[in-house]
């Protein structure tokens, strides 16, 4: 199993891109689509090697698939992470939307499923199954779409949350190489892992200690699917500056922040939020693996911390873990995808 | 305030819009839906968005369908490469979450700085409804459509509070979306509904700015659509153009469409005709089953619909008959129009050089006329 090492970035949102510090995770989130320093992020990440671009989904931010949709009109070849939730529309409409992407911007689009992490943000869209059962529809969901996209003339499906007969859309997926897009799921719980071996290309989470990602890693691996990590990374040309840079982050507003996050924390229903959250307790996880801002900033917040080797290292670490796929992001934003793909990409290539 | 209402409406500058969705083909609706390729055709469909940016078309319909792009996200692709035109998006609500569509509509939106409009649906046939799993019964299709532009419509409310709402088809609790539709603009789109039915005119008064009917002369039409032009709630045409120089070259046009098409066309409409059950389709293939000659009145043919369905009625004429035509609907309430041609890039150039002139001059007139009356 060696699928070669691969490397997306989180799309810059809102007002973000160029400070140096995070915000508050409610406050933070953008509203409104700023288009043209999007587009310019996304020439730049297209230029330095980025395979594609992370576009989240939820009711603070603006739609993936349409701003996904427009950005690839501006960009060549960057592929684009669309995230997307089942239960918000219907998996053959899903379908629609995907291939209708890929016949104006040619295998350009992959997909980041994820069940939900909130109650709360589902009763947003009217959804309110608990966690356990948004798995089942997770697969049933996961399964109509690859069959409508493995070519099936018409698809029958009769499930618990869908029942489709004679199920079928005109426009073809279309991509250079491939007959369905790349999928992906996120999330930290057993069903999210098992949904994912079995029905995606690739299982993603959250970043945790190289002993704890290989161990979960091993059963989606020995079933022939990827393992993806959401992972921050801050490279400066000396540890001690890198590091600096990390605590800063937590500087404005820790005790606010950290208050917010707990809520957060409290009110999601996720396992691996709450596992992170955990480990939150210590700062560093191990080598150049930090935690320090979990318990202000989120999940997302583990970073690889350190000079260029120290997160070259660090990527080489899950690399034997089993990690084939690194989705980026931080801080600043901008900034750091720079550094990263002039600093640490070439380590990477030589030590190949 | 009903006369106010009528006398305004009276006054009102005509819309015109026109369909994208075949663009780049000649002969469409000439072959049954399973044919259709479903990839959109761009290039002629960027000629025809930039003719409408430069003609006096407001919007392109973007129509929704198991044979088609999806309109949204084509909407997305073609918007950013337009400047003037709006994009009118199909949706039926039975596919996706009301906040969902908000998200996605408002996104597209503010991309396209705010020129989208929206086309709200029921499904006109079952057996296509079943290919994204709804199953709903058409009775139960009205008030559900009604569940979903009320969730949608308080999350486009001026007042951007909590969305709360407790439906027998949609429940949606603390709802509340970052994303507005524009930034100091509307608050929400436009939202066209289209139907013949009484149900899809009491929706339409509570939730829609504009029904669109099916082209019919215009003394059958009046009385069907008093009770939405009273209400305030505007009312437009779906009809195809036939225009050319005089009136015998229009005609002629319009008999080589008929031959041209043969048995192939007009099996594909008895098919569908089978599958429909929209009381719009069948009340109008039933006006041209019963139009002998095949002309309803002097410009409104119906001799295509059996080969190319009710969206084929059409005004055939010279430019002056046809700008009479849309004054004569104008009169009786109609206040937009949304066209189709063969083929559509020809016959939005005749309309834009040569019928809306005519329409905008008799508007000046007529708006000089009122002013001056005491």
């Amino acid at each position: 199993m060696t699928a070669p090492l691969r490397f997306h970035w989180r799309l810059i949102q809102g007002g973000d891109m160029t400070e140096k510090i995070a915000h508050d995770r409610v406050a933070s989130e953008a509203a409104v689509p700023e288009i043209a320093t999007q587009m310019a992020f996304c020439r730049e990440a297209e230029q330095l090697g980025i395979d594609s671009v992370l576009v989240d989904i939820g009711v603070g931010k603006p739609d993936p698939m349409v701003l996904a949709m427009v950005l690839a009109t501006a960009t060549d070849r960057l592929k684009f992470m669309v995230a997307h939730r089942p239960g918000l529309m219907s998996p053959t409409l899903f379908v629609q939307q995907v291939n209708t992407f890929s016949t104006l911007a040619p295998g350009r689009i992959t997909l980041n499923f994820v069940a939900g992490h909130s109650q709360a943000e589902q009763l947003n869209y009217g959804d309110n199954l608990p966690h356990d059962e948004r798995y089942e529809r997770l697969r049933e969901y996961l399964t109509i779409c690859r069959r409508l996209w493995a070519g099936e003339t018409t698809v029958d499906f009769a499930g618990r949350h869908y029942r489709i007969e004679a199920g079928r859309v005109r426009t073809p997926f279309i991509a250079p190489d491939r007959q369905a897009p790349e999928v992906y799921l996120g999330g930290g719980s057993r069903s999210a892992r098992e949904v994912a071996s079995e029905l995606t290309d690739c299982w993603l989470r959250f970043g945790d200690t190289v002993e704890n990602v290989a161990r979960e890693s091993a059963p989606v691996l020995d079933n022939g699917s990827e393992v993806g990590l959401r992972i921050a990374c801050i490279t400066r040309s000396t540890r001690f500056e890198a590091v600096n840079v990390a605590r800063a982050l937590l500087e404005p507003c820790e005790l606010r922040r950290r208050e917010s996050e707990a809520a957060f924390v409290k009110g999601s229903d996720s396992e691996s939020i709450r596992h992170v959250y955990e480990l939150g307790e210590s700062e560093w996880l191990g080598g150049s693996l930090w935690a320090g801002a979990v318990r202000a900033l989120g999940a997302t917040s583990i970073a690889l911390v350190g000079t260029p080797n120290d997160v070259a290292d660090g990527i080489l670490g899950f690399r034997q873990a089993g990690v084939s796929q690194f989705i980026l992001h931080g801080w600043p934003k901008w900034e750091e995808m720079r550094i990263f793909c002039r600093e640490v990409l070439p380590l990477l290539k030589s030590s190949h | 305030m009903g006369s106010t209402a009528s006398r305004a409406d009276a006054r009102k500058r005509l819309r015109f819009h026109w369909s994208l969705s075949q663009a780049g083909n000649q002969f469409r609706r000439a072959s049954q839906t399973e044919q259709m390729s479903g990839i959109p055709p761009v290039s002629a469909q960027l000629e025809l968005c930039r003719s409408a940016d430069d003609y006096e078309i407001d919007s392109l319909l973007m129509a929704i369908g198991f044979a088609r792009p999806d309109p949204t996200v084509l909407a997305a692709a073609l918007g950013r490469k337009t400047q003037r035109v709006k994009f009118m998006v199909a949706c039926r609500p039975g596919l996706i979450s009301p906040t969902s569509f908000v998200q996605q509509i408002n996104t597209l939106s503010l991309l396209l700085e705010g020129r989208v409009h929206v086309n709200i649906v029921g499904g006109h046939t079952p057996r296509e409804l079943h290919y994204y799993g709804d199953w709903l019964p058409r009775e139960e299709r009205y008030a559900r459509l009604d569940e979903f532009l009320t969730v949608c419509r308080a999350f486009w409310a001026e007042e951007r509070g909590e969305v709360n709402f407790s439906g027998t088809y949609f429940q949606v609790e603390g709802g509340r979306l970052k994303t507005p539709f524009s930034i100091g603009g509307r608050h929400g789109p436009e939202i066209y509904l289209g139907g013949n039915s009484e149900e899809s005119a009491a929706l339409a008064i509570r939730h829609a700015d504009c029904l669109w009917r099916f082209a019919e002369p215009p003394e059958r039409l009046a009385p069907a659509i008093a009770p939405v032009v009273r209400s305030g709630t505007e009312v437009g045409l779906l009809v195809s153009l036939i225009g050319r120089s005089t009136r015998d070259k229009a005609i002629q046009a319009a008999r080589d469409l008929v031959e041209r098409l043969g048995d192939s066309a007009q099996q594909a409409q008895l098919n569908f005709e089978r599958h429909t059950d929209a009381s719009a389709f069948r009340s109008t293939f039933a006006l041209a089953r019963s139009c002998d000659t095949g002309w309803a009145t002097a410009t409104l043919w119906t001799g295509a619909v059996p080969f190319l369905g009710p969206p084929a009625i059409a005004l055939v004429g010279a430019a002056h008959e046809i700008a009479d035509t849309l004054l004569e609907y104008r009169a009786i309430g109609v206040t937009q129009f949304l066209f189709t041609g063969w083929p559509d890039d020809e016959e939005m150039a005749f309309f834009g050089e040569r019928i809306a002139p005519l329409v905008r001059e008799r508007e000046r007139v007529e708006a000089h006329a009122w002013r001056i009356r005491p």
